[in-house]
């Protein structure tokens, strides 16, 4: 979070203007060098070795952001995030599959349906639980996920299409695939599904990042720290929980619509609860208390789910040893990780080490060159 | 103890009515102030049960505008529950809580803030791992919002930190406004605690021993800036205290409460001449030693 | 952990709605009963055997949750890790199913006690919020081990012949292991409850919880006994997992299943209360048996096909969301746990 840096006094100097204003604005900066360096980064044949899996990395950071305006920011750990993800998803594919007698709809129209869903069932929901205590929180969120992801393998009305998910003519109008690879026209111009979906993350996440500077973010932050304290000084907590919950729904749901077409389709597995641990996972794994904690969360898992799955040969000069067999059981070793991680600091992830440690080092270097 | 008739039929009515009567009988008329209607601060026959234990048994209390009033007994006397009951943070079995002559019993506790009443902590609660300065600012930004505000489009920065600076001076909290409040000496979290109640912008305060654990000297300090608070902010103060120099010595009138029942409230020179206080005071000692 | 007994109050609290809505669901199974008899009491027994195991799940979470303070997501782990160990023992090692009954959880509880010495010891006192999260790392492991050693693809174990026959009822025919099933469920909760609330080794686990240091110092030793208190519930969620798994197979989802299950049945029952778990469990077992019966049954009886929903995995999601609307402490719960 940037925020406390900037309270120090102002200075004259145009060079510390210059530094107070990258402070102040370091998140949008930051969030413009991931658009830009991500692409780059994972396609080096030292790394993955190719490029597919960007734009879906990127979609994850906004869920995940999303869904950590809920647990970092206000303190409310939602076990089942996922039904909000799989609302965008489903409602995108539906609409614009328009598949068991369901009107076809232009794909902001779907993906707008969708969102209202998951507002309301998260307005709904927080309204019925988020004074409830938050171990109560997490299981009942959970357990209303679970529900979700029943009802939609049920398949009601033929609309989600069961355990097959709905695949079937779910690419918009201004979308094309050609060889596999995503193409967005606008008119007669031609634009990288990649720099597409760029753009709707930093939307997104800039949205998310004013919010959490807002009078209304500092708010949720004070309630997260200590709510009976927040309480006796005024603020309505559980309005602001509920609030939260909603805005953290819609913004998932928005995710949900565009990785429906990231993925050709809406499918059953993004709705499961294990979706919904992986994406707590991946927050608590990058830091829950830093604006930038999600971003290398979902980094991290993502490229460790596609990296360590390929890995096969670990070449050390003098021998070379066969991992494949270990590496394909890369969750139970994250699962460690992960373990460790929140028995040792739960709050602070990888973001919150990397930036100890650049600080340290900062530090030492300023102290070499003095 | 206008009502007390009332609220012992309502809901103690197998209790054989004599018993409640007798005590009310036997019991020191406690406050002779009490007009709810235009005291700043009144509770009438306010109770709070705990299961089988009564914590705050009856109360009626009357605060004048602009009083300082303290409020002293042994320990496990009820103060603190007194105060949370009156906040709303436990709302009480029984009775009135009347703010300025308005009944606010039922409202919430997050609107009462809102109504002109706020409140120090005896623990130190703060938002810990938050500045010192967004401690104070976010209560600013809340007396200035309302309790709920969607206030998504500034920065949080441009809304009240002038104001809170201009509190962290008034309460002397000479810590740099950047540092944690998990880092500030005890001292100084009281201090917060104190301009965060005022950040409320409140006409009654109520203060949970804000001179707990300091120094004698900053006692002092402290004690000064209550007085400070009362005649140049013009605020009531309602104060539980222990060290009973500073009560002596800056309080108008003081109300003492043993096992949840008040059972004096007079100024400083009565109460220390007043045997039932004595008694309350010395029977706690015995039961300790 | 009380448990709680319906007083007169209590009684004289439950509203007209409640007593109409009961009555309609006693009009609704008497239809039904009338309509299909057999499938009727197939259907119930089924729930009541459900209903058992989910008793047996919810009772080593909540003890572990209302003595220790833990919130253990790795107990639907645990469940899943009993019932594929039987397996090994029946499949692998050829043992008869009576003693994959007693190994398959004393192994599981053995998994407790590490996990408990190497991890969960520290997150005692700590916000219940790090116990949750910690011990679904750990649930993330266990199911990976499972999905290594022993593969997806579901499993299935035999059971002894004596328990394959049927038992005849009357008007259906039950399978003897249902009947065995509900009875060694049965036992065991009566066991579990006396051990906690009638010996030394419960008194001095729930004293330790409320002041350890206290505790100690009169001479017990706390550790210990929360180490075997874990074991215990870990032993017990096996156990529920080599009795449910025998009758319908090991798959790799049941452990996620099953422990949100298990929650839905502490919040239905009431956080804190044993018994209402006992009630609750077995309530929504059978509701969730019954349910399709009773609305096939109506949809035969008004000549509407599409009221026959077969919504079985929801109904425990849906007596949750009721309970959560119009009793949100639970059947028996206490007002303010872990709130």
């Amino acid at each position: 979070m940037s925020g406390e840096t900037a309270t120090g006094g102002g200075s004259t100097e145009t060079l510390d203007r210059a530094r107070s204003l990258l402070g102040r604005y370091r998140v949008p900066v930051g969030l413009v060098l991931v658009v830009v360096l991500l692409r780059p980064v994972i396609s080096n044949p030292l790394l993955l070795g190719y490029e597919a899996v960007a734009a879906t990395i990127l979609i994850w950071m906004v869920f995940v952001a999303a869904f950590n305006l809920l647990f970092g920011y206000a303190g409310l750990l939602s076990f089942g995030h996922a039904m909000f993800l799989g609302f965008g998803m489903y409602a995108a594919a539906i609409g614009v599959s328009g598949r068991a007698g369901a009107p076809q709809l232009p794909f902001p129209v779907a993906a707008a349906i969708g969102i209202a869903v998951a507002a309301t069932v998260g307005y709904l929901l927080g309204r019925l639980t988020v004074e409830k205590g938050e171990i109560y929180f997490a299981f009942l969120t959970l357990a209303v996920a679970q529900a979700v992801e029943f009802t939609a393998n049920r398949n009601p009305l033929n609309l989600t299409g069961g355990s097959n998910g709905v695949t079937q003519n779910v690419l918009p109008g201004f979308v094309e695939s050609t060889r596999g690879q995503l193409v967005v026209v606008f008119g007669g111009l031609e634009v990288d599904w990649y720099w597409f979906v760029s753009a709707v993350f930093l939307v997104s996440m800039l949205a998310l990042w004013q919010i959490v500077r807002s009078p209304f973010g500092r708010s949720l932050v004070a309630i997260r720290e200590n709510g009976d304290l927040a309480r006796a000084m005024g603020i309505d907590t559980t309005r602001y929980k509920v609030q939260a919950f909603t805005i953290s729904a819609a913004f998932s749901a928005l995710a949900g619509s565009v990785l429906m077409v990231d993925r050709y389709g809406a499918s059953q597995e993004t709705l499961s609860v294990i979706t919904s641990g992986d994406t707590v996972l991946m927050a608590v794994l990058g830091g829950v208390r830093y604006f930038f904690g999600p971003i290398a969360g979902v980094f991290v898992w993502q490229f460790a789910e596609e990296f360590l799955n390929e890995f096969e040969v670990l070449h050390l000069g003098f021998t070379s040893v066969d991992l494949s067999g270990v590496l394909t059981h890369w969750q139970f070793f994250l699962g460690a990780l992960f373990v460790v991680l929140v028995v040792v600091a739960p709050l602070e992830g990888i973001w919150g080490y990397l930036r100890d440690w650049v600080r340290d080092l900062y530090v030492r270097l300023k102290g070499v060159a003095e | 103890m206008s009502d007390t008739a009332d609220t012992a039929t309502e809901t103690t009515d197998d209790v054989e009515p004599t018993d409640a009567g007798r005590e009310a009988d036997t019991m020191p008329s406690p406050d002779p102030a009490v007009d709810p209607t235009t005291a700043a601060l009144a509770t009438d026959g306010l109770r709070r049960t705990f299961g089988e234990v009564t914590a705050v048994d009856r109360v009626s209390l009357g605060v004048e505008r602009g009083e300082l009033r303290a409020i002293i007994g042994p320990n496990g006397a009820g103060k603190t529950t007194l105060f949370n009951t009156i906040m709303g943070t436990l709302p009480p079995t029984d009775g009135r809580v009347f703010l300025d002559g308005q009944d606010v019993t039922e409202r919430d506790e997050h609107e009462r803030p809102h109504l002109g009443l706020a409140r120090s902590f005896q623990s130190n609660e703060l938002f810990e791992e938050q500045t010192v300065l967004e401690n104070v600012r976010v209560v600013v930004q809340t007396s200035r919002r309302g309790a709920f505000s969607f206030d998504l489009f500034r920065d949080h920065r441009s809304v009240g930190r002038e104001r809170a600076l201009e509190l962290l001076d008034t309460v002397g909290l000479d810590a740099p406004p950047s540092t944690l409040a998990k880092n500030l000496s005890h001292g100084d979290q009281r201090r917060l605690g104190i301009a965060m109640a005022l950040a409320t912008e409140p006409e009654v305060l109520l203060l949970d021993e804000p001179t707990s654990g300091m120094s004698p000297g900053a006692t002092t300090a402290t004690a000064n800036l209550i007085e400070e608070i009362r005649d140049e902010l013009g605020l009531t103060v309602v104060l539980i205290e222990h060290d009973m120099d500073v009560v002596l010595s800056i309080s108008d009138r003081i109300s003492v409460l043993n096992r949840g029942s008040l059972i004096a409230t007079g100024p400083p020179e009565e109460i220390q001449a007043n045997d039932a206080v004595q008694d309350a005071y010395l029977g706690g000692m015995r039961e300790e030693l | 952990m009380n448990t709680t007994e319906l007083t007169r109050e209590d009684l004289a609290t439950v509203s007209p709605a409640w007593w109409a809505a009961a009555l309609v669901a006693v009009v609704l199974l008497a239809v039904t009963f009338a309509v299909e008899p057999g499938l009727f009491i197939d259907q119930a027994i089924g729930g009541l055997v459900y209903g058992m195991v989910l008793v047996l799940v919810t009772l080593g979470l909540s003890l572990i949750l209302g003595l220790m303070g833990i919130v253990n997501f790795a107990h639907g782990a645990f469940f899943m890790l009993g019932a594929y160990l039987s397996y090994s023992v029946v499949v692998t090692l050829g043992l008869p199913f009576w003693a994959a009954l007693i190994l398959a959880p004393l192994a599981v509880g053995v998994v407790g006690v590490v996990l408990e010495i190497t991890v969960l010891r520290y997150l005692y006192g700590s916000d219940p919020i790090v116990s949750l999260l910690a011990t679904f790392g750990l649930t993330m492991m266990i199911e990976e081990v499972i999905r290594a050693y022993w593969g997806t693809a579901p499993l299935e174990i035999s059971r002894p012949s004596v328990l394959t026959r049927g038992t005849d009822l009357g008007v259906t025919t039950v399978p003897t292991y249902r009947l065995f099933l509900v009875g060694v469920a049965v036992l065991t909760i009566v066991a579990v409850y006396l051990l906690i609330s009638r010996t030394d080794f419960g008194l001095t686990v729930r004293a330790g919880v409320q002041d350890g240091e206290m505790t100690e110092f009169v001479g017990v030793n706390l550790p210990v006994r929360f180490t075997a208190m874990f074991f215990l519930g870990a032993a017990l969620a096996g156990f529920a997992g080599v009795l449910y798994s025998a009758e319908t197979g090991m798959r790799t989802t049941m452990g996620e299943t099953f422990v949100i299950l298990a929650f839905v049945v502490v919040v239905v029952g009431g956080i804190g209360s044993l018994f209402g778990s006992v009630v609750s469990g077995i309530l929504i077992g059978v509701s969730a048996y019954l349910t399709p019966v009773v609305l096939s049954a109506l949809a035969e009886v008004t000549n509407q096909p599409w009221l026959a929903l077969q919504i079985r995995d929801l109904v425990p999601y849906l007596v949750m969301i009721l309970i959560l609307l119009y009793r949100p402490r639970g059947l028996f719960g206490e007002e303010g746990f872990l709130e």
